[in-house]
């Protein structure tokens, strides 16, 4: 860290490197944002909030079965983007998307796209956790009733079991699943939250700083959880902490102001980050 | 001058103005809540002390003998016959044998008013039960006229002088000897709720007004809910952002502002007059009730449906829940205690309304028990306010228990609020 730092001061010191575009309008992302197989791909995506724009030109892939993180300042339309993916922006009257979202090839945001069906393959974890006030139970029934995955309430049980045990909370909540959701700790709430989005089975799950209000041994949990998770699902996940994104992504997106700036493998960016706005951001220089 | 480094005397010498300062403005509230209460305690012992007597009433206890060849009926007669023969007449002389000594026409006249004209219901309907009284002499308490109930109650002072005093020194003096001998007295006034309106005080009850009232709030309650619920929930869940919602929901406010009495106008001119609806009936009541409670309801659960967290509307939606199943999975049961208590605001406004009940004929005097809501009825504020309208001094305390019966029901309909809120009021 501190070999970054006095470099960066040396250069200061000496003549700026023009190599690097720092007036964000004209920046180009620097690095590989197309993957082999990708999951998702986005190709110049622009969201706007009225008249206000709040991403420019994103163009990024997600890899299938791959934990992306996605980091970057408050403000810097990292969320937006997220919510993009599963359609979440379309409750939002004043937000308009442009641009191409491709779901294993298909546009999501084509008209023959059901924004339901979407929600039901690209699930969606919260910052705050929200169980519904209901039985930790019926929190993670919901989602295969409404969708009709279960014939009779023995598959049900067996389904929310299997949420739940996959979720690592099963064990916690056994005794009590009959019970209210909302009498859990904060930690177990959001393993709830995330046992509910993968009762609905889906392809990718979007998570929106899962741990921000949680405490480090119960995001320590979910971090585990994401690891295990990934065998098995597609994950992009929203973090402030890097050391986070560093634990539990393979690769990582740098946002500045709405413009997608750095992406690359996650060793790499937080090794030796190519942007100077990424490297800022990473040695807590601003953020 | 130098400059102290912190401030900490400066804070200490303003603590105090602030110490006072807050207590000024505790005391100038409890100054205020003290008023209120007082206000309240007066009003509420003002009615209850007025209203007491009436839940008592004057009960004269006679012994008529019922003879079958004056009354012109046999055994066999039928129920019509008994509806025409003269009961009058055994009562008359049930009294004249009570007091021999009233010989003269007038003074007869005078002791024929000791009992309400109702007395001869009373004896028509206790034979009607049990025709084998029919021959007998019976001994049966009946229902004392309004005067000689003032003069028990204490509402018409003996100690007067004649002339002063609505009842005269002769019938006074009847009266005081069978109040002596107990044939005189206080019973619980079973009739103030099991009869309907009359222009005789002792024989007026508020059962009429209660059904009617009953029956209007229901009209009211099953037209405006789920009118009102469905409209706030397109309103907030569905309803696109544009000039013509705008419209809508400003006209929805003003709505909750227009004068009552032009919502009865206009169910007068449209429901009774266009559609010829019947006049003075609870359905119209309601109708137009229905169109005055409505903003109310719409207002109340927009704003419980607002307040529901967006958090919970986002699990939902995240899930796959379609917009429809995320409302009313998730929203509407999480607003329905403040929709409840809207709905139960609304009804008790509604339950309280008088001036648009007046326009549609509800004020006529309506002496038949409403069987239904197109019967001609009336409603607990408008009995109350025809009560106090009467000259006959009975009526007083009928007025101040009308109004107590009313605020009886807003109550209660409050405790319910209050329940129902408690059950569906989940914890985040």
């Amino acid at each position: 860290m501190n070999m970054i730092a006095d470099t960066m001061t040396a250069n200061m010191d000496n003549k700026p490197e023009p190599q690097v575009n720092l007036d964000i309008e004209y920046t180009e992302t620097v690095g590989a944002y197309t993957c082999d197989d990708a999951k998702i791909s986005t190709r110049d995506v622009n969201v706007f909030y009225d008249t206000n724009q709040a991403i420019h030109d994103v163009s990024l892939d997600v890899g299938r079965n791959e934990v992306i993180a996605l980091i970057g300042p408050s403000g810097c339309g990292k969320s937006t983007f997220l919510r993009c993916l599963n359609r979440m922006n379309d409750t939002i009257d004043i937000c308009r998307v442009q641009g191409k979202i491709l779901l294993d090839g298909e546009n999501i945001y084509s008209k023959k796209q059901d924004p339901v069906l979407l929600r039901a393959r690209v699930g969606m974890v919260f910052q705050k956790p929200n169980p519904f006030p209901k039985s930790i139970y019926d929190n993670v029934a919901y989602g295969p009733r409404i969708h009709g995955l279960t014939k009779n309430k023995a598959e049900l049980d067996d389904l929310v079991e299997d949420a739940l045990v996959k979720a690592g909370l099963f064990d916690e909540v056994k005794d009590r699943l009959h019970g209210p959701g909302t009498g859990l700790s904060g930690g177990q709430q959001q393993r709830l939250c995330i046992a509910r989005t993968i009762a609905v089975q889906p392809e990718v799950i979007l998570m929106d700083e899962p741990a921000s209000a949680l405490d480090p041994i119960a995001t320590a949990k979910i971090e585990e959880l994401i690891n295990e998770l990934r065998k098995n699902y597609t994950i992009v996940i929203v973090t402030h902490s890097m050391q986070q994104a560093a634990r539990v992504s393979q690769r990582t997106a740098y946002f500045h102001m709405g413009r997608l700036i750095e992406v690359g493998d996650t060793n790499k960016i937080f090794t030796n980050p190519k942007h100077e706005l990424t490297e800022k951001y990473i040695t807590g220089r601003f953020g | 001058m130098n400059k102290p480094i912190n401030n900490t005397d400066q804070v200490k010498l303003s603590l105090k103005k602030r110490y006072f300062k807050e207590k000024v403005f505790k005391s100038a509230g409890l100054l205020a809540i003290g008023i209120a209460f007082m206000f309240l305690l007066v009003l509420l012992t003002d009615i209850i002390t007025k209203a007491m007597p009436a839940f008592s009433q004057t009960q004269v206890n006679l012994t008529v003998s019922i003879d079958a060849d004056e009354l012109g009926l046999k055994d066999d007669s039928s129920r019509e016959d008994f509806m025409a023969a003269d009961f009058r007449q055994p009562i008359r002389q049930a009294l004249r044998d009570r007091f021999p000594e009233a010989t003269k026409r007038k003074v007869k006249k005078e002791l024929y008013t000791l009992v309400s004209i109702g007395a001869e219901y009373q004896l028509r309907d206790a034979v009607l039960e049990n025709p084998a009284l029919l021959g007998q002499s019976v001994t049966m308490d009946f229902i004392a006229d309004d005067d000689v109930d003032a003069v028990i109650k204490g509402a018409i002072d003996r100690t007067l002088p004649e002339s002063d005093r609505r009842v005269k020194d002769q019938k006074l003096g009847w009266i005081l000897e069978m109040e002596a001998s107990g044939e005189v007295h206080k019973t619980f006034n079973w009739l103030f709720f099991s009869a309907g309106d009359s222009r005789e005080p002792e024989l007026a009850g508020i059962k009429g007004a209660i059904l009617g009232s009953l029956y209007t709030l229901l009209v009211t309650l099953a037209l405006s809910f789920p009118v009102a619920v469905a409209a706030a929930i397109y309103l907030e869940e569905f309803a696109p952002k544009n000039r013509f919602i705008d419209f809508i929901e400003i006209n929805i406010n003003n709505l909750a502002a227009v004068p009552s009495i032009v919502f009865g106008l206009l169910g007068l001119a449209v429901f009774i007059n266009f559609f010829s609806m019947p006049r003075s009936a609870p359905l119209v009541g309601g109708i137009v009730l229905s169109l005055m409670t409505l903003p109310t309801i719409i207002i109340a659960s927009r704003s419980a449906i607002k307040a529901v967290p967006p958090s919970l509307r986002e699990a939902a939606l995240g899930l796959g829940a379609s917009k429809m199943q995320t409302v009313f999975h998730h929203v509407l049961p999480a607003a329905l205690p403040g929709i409840l208590t809207g709905t139960i605001i609304g009804m008790a406004q509604a339950l309280g309304e008088t001036a648009p009940l007046l326009m549609i004929g509800m004020v006529a005097f309506i002496v038949d028990i409403p069987q239904s809501i197109g019967d001609p009825s009336t409603v607990l504020p408008i009995q109350v306010f025809l009560w106090a309208d009467a000259p006959e001094r009975g009526f007083l305390e009928k007025t101040s228990a009308a109004i107590l019966v009313l605020l009886v029901f807003l109550i209660a309909m409050n405790a319910v609020a209050i329940r129902l809120r408690k059950k569906f009021e989940k914890k985040w």
